[in-house]
């Protein structure tokens, strides 16, 4: 048996970087090879191609990156202030490139991959969940919940990408305004 | 090749605006972009550029896609009803791929945001033009009775703003009948 000289989360961790940055389309297996430091023979051995290590990434994301932001929907605090954190907690990354991995995926490929577009629903569903969670704690009825979190998933998805061009107060305002429309005036 | 010259800039960006939505802007390489194009690399970098057919794409796109679309919205008479009726429309639109991958305005946001300054003046003015609309058409529609806030006619164009957003990305996991009933309720918000 031999010894792996690499460690494929460490790949992982590196392809998501370089695929958030440059889209999956705008990266080949050469670019991938040069920025992990793993040699292509490896890389085909470990996740097959190409598509292999970007299906691979979901998992590390999800794991790695979003555990402590899908956390916050746990927390006991205001309601609002709960979903502004975890909004926020997307976008203020540090990382080059700030928003969510699966949407930045999600848009450019979902619809041409089945793949793709499973993690994403899964992913988005996920969160659903557990948005609902959130407000069935805070005394919301379990068909309010659902209702309200639908919602709350639709304004993840225009957080991660509408505010992506406005600056941190910007956003802060705008999330803060949308929750308030969506909840308070429906609650 | 011959055939660059005889092929005018407006067909050549008609071409290229299709490959661009498909694939994003960094996703295609202009190696791919003169093959698809028809026209030789040279050409490519002396007498256009990627990033020139690139904006011009956006712009293409504004024109023939959305200002038709929004032009009829704000000429529409019937307030939220006639929201309702843009949405489903642009629903329809994504789902049978007369848009063929969302919205080419909200794919370049998300993927390029503000590396490039051409690229934020189009989509700023894109989604001041968007936002114009709404609120035209919110206008008509206290004036027809169907809400009461009318110190929220910002913030519910704001709100509106962002429904193009959510789309793009829920069309892709959701079925129309689901995506009527998300734009429904969200409209249901303006009270």
């Amino acid at each position: 048996m031999r010894y792996k000289e690499y460690n494929p989360n460490r790949v992982l961790e590196k392809a998501i970087e370089l695929f958030w940055e440059n889209g999956v389309n705008g990266c080949s297996i050469n670019d991938l090879v040069e920025y992990t430091g793993v040699n292509r023979f490896s890389l085909y051995n470990e996740f097959d191609n190409k598509q292999g290590i970007l299906y691979a990434s979901f998992q590390l994301y999800r794991n790695r990156y979003c555990r402590d932001k899908f956390a916050i929907l746990t927390k006991n605090s205001d309601i609002s202030k709960t979903l502004l954190e975890f909004y926020m907690s997307f976008l203020e990354n540090n990382n080059s490139v700030s928003g969510c991995y699966m949407i930045h995926v999600g848009t450019e490929l979902a619809d041409s991959d089945g793949i793709v577009k499973d993690n994403l629903k899964n992913y988005l569903g996920e969160i659903e969940n557990l948005l609902s969670e959130l407000l069935k704690r805070k005394g919301y009825e379990r068909d309010k919940s659902k209702y309200l979190s639908k919602h709350l998933l639709g304004l993840f998805c225009t957080v991660m990408s509408f505010c992506l061009i406005h600056t941190k107060e910007e956003q802060e305002k705008y999330i803060l305004k949308a929750i308030h429309l969506i909840i308070l005036e429906n609650g | 090749m011959a055939r660059a010259l005889n092929t005018s800039y407006g067909e050549l960006i008609e071409r290229a605006q299709k490959i661009f939505w498909l694939k994003g802007y960094k996703g295609v390489s202009v190696q791919e972009l003169s093959k698809y194009l028809e026209i030789s690399q040279s050409v490519l970098y002396n007498k256009y550029s990627k990033d020139m057919l690139f904006t011009s794409s956006l712009d293409y796109y504004t024109n023939t896609y959305s200002d038709p679309f929004l032009s009829q919205l704000r000429a529409s008479t019937e307030g939220l009803e006639s929201l309702k009726l843009f949405f489903y429309e642009l629903i329809e639109a994504l789902k049978n791929k007369t848009f063929p991958k969302s919205c080419l305005m909200v794919n370049t946001i998300v993927e390029l945001r503000n590396e490039n300054q051409d690229v934020v003046d189009r989509y700023d003015s894109y989604l001041e033009v968007l936002k114009e609309s709404y609120t035209i058409v919110l206008l008509k529609s206290y004036d027809l009775g169907q809400f009461k806030k009318k110190e929220c006619i910002d913030d519910y164009a704001e709100f509106l703003l962002g429904i193009i957003f959510s789309l793009s990305i829920l069309y892709k996991i959701n079925e129309i009948p689901e995506l009527h009933t998300y734009i429904d309720e969200q409209l249901s918000f303006i009270v």
